[in-house]
């Protein structure tokens, strides 16, 4: 993925025109096959080094070009490579990752980067909007829910991941199918027959996303859609509560001539993690 | 169709916005983790926010009120809202699921009925 991300930018960079679609068509079947070669499975760990290594090497490559290139010129242009050099390589890491919980941390790290890239935009808002979501309530939650739901497995004295954790399910028809969309999205990007001239568009100097103007737009213009979107946040709210709350069965009937005793011993309330998951609700009264 | 020498054009971002959303398919697409098929739909979702982003800032004029345009930036801030609620929602299902089966792996869901 790097791969044709950096000759593509690379060739932006150098003035290139048009790539040719032929060019796209064969880095992305290359791509792919580094890709394949990435994915956790079960293959030895030196081909996934050597895939990783292959792609990492062509990133430096690429990066060495810019700085050489980008020494005399404007900044904003070096924080564009650079946000977006780290954004895609840290997708890169959310799908090779074996562990969640670290696909999670480098999603955000991609998350990160597009705040960043927002504000070379001048979309200031959108950009601690972001932040504060994605990083701040968004990552909370998924490291969560990853902690409660996690399986470890032991092989020999290892601890490692879960199984499904440690295996890709459909690697090369995955690839192919992520790799084949790509090619078609930037043969379309590139095609120089194309409807609209990419080339010809100019910023608009007049946008500018911050707090103020955005406040000003979506409470005037964009009311009803506030609205709207306030009523989908309570009702998820609400949603998410009542799925997550566990249904505890009701247990063995009362022996209506026994007095019920409440065992309040704590060694006996079932606890998260235990062997038993189904009898680890505690008790309601 | 000639790029400036080194202008960051609106290709530019659309590559990356590209790029992103390839990644995010090939997460959904490869994990058995179901966590790790949410953060492939969030990835997804972040790239859709690159090119809104992108094309605000690129689009030509004024809006029809004479203020700013900036539907793009409003739609990408309502695209995070929708992202965070159907993450909420996404994860509590996952957490009633573990607690049904003891695993988060979705090639075990087949069992799930209304």
């Amino acid at each position: 993925m790097s791969v044709v991300a950096s000759v593509i930018f690379g060739s932006l960079a150098l003035g290139a025109s048009v790539v040719p679609p032929i060019v796209v068509l064969v880095l992305c079947i290359v791509a792919g096959v580094g890709t394949v070669m990435l994915l956790p499975g079960r293959k030895e760990r030196s081909i996934r080094k050597i895939g990783g290594a292959l792609l990492l090497v062509v990133f430096l490559v690429f990066v060495a070009l810019l700085v050489r290139q980008e020494a005399m010129k404007g900044a904003t242009q070096v924080y564009f490579w650079l946000f977006s050099g780290i954004a895609v390589m840290s997708a890169m890491r959310v799908i090779s990752h074996e562990k969640p919980v670290y696909s999670a941390l480098y999603f955000v790290l991609t998350v990160v980067a597009t705040a960043g890239l927002f504000v070379l935009l001048w979309a200031e808002f959108v950009a601690a909007a972001l932040i504060l979501i994605y990083a701040g309530a968004i990552l909370v939650t998924y490291v969560f829910v990853i902690m409660l739901a996690q399986q470890v497995e032991r092989v020999g004295k290892v601890t490692v991941g879960a199984e499904y954790d440690r295996h890709s399910r459909e690697p090369v028809l995955a690839s192919a199918v992520g790799f084949v969309m790509m090619g078609l999205i930037l043969f379309l990007i590139f095609d120089g027959s194309a409807a609209t001239n990419l080339a010809g568009v100019k910023a608009n100097v007049g946008v500018q996303g911050t707090t103020k103007q955005v406040g000003e737009y979506v409470f005037i213009r964009q009311t009803v859609s506030l609205e709207v979107a306030a009523l989908v946040l309570t009702v998820a709210m609400i949603g998410a509560v009542i799925i997550a709350r566990r249904q505890v069965p009701e247990t063995r009937a009362v022996d209506p001539g026994r007095v019920a005793v409440q065992d309040d011993d704590p060694h006996n309330v079932p606890v998260y993690g235990t062997e038993n998951p189904r009898a680890k609700a505690y008790p309601e009264r | 169709m000639v790029m400036g020498v080194m202008e960051i054009g609106l290709a530019h971002y659309l590559v990356l916005g590209a790029v992103l959303l390839v990644c995010g398919l090939v997460t959904i697409l490869t994990k058995r983790n179901a966590i790790g098929i949410l953060i492939g739909v969030e990835l997804v979702l972040n790239a859709a926010n690159i090119n809104l982003v992108a094309f605000n800032r690129y689009s030509h004029g004024v809006s029809e009120g004479g203020g700013v345009a900036l539907a793009g930036q409003v739609f990408a801030i309502f695209v995070i809202v929708l992202a965070a609620a159907e993450a909420a929602v996404a994860l509590s299902i996952f957490l009633n699921f573990y607690n049904n089966f003891t695993s988060v792996d979705v090639e075990k869901a087949k069992e799930l009925r209304g």
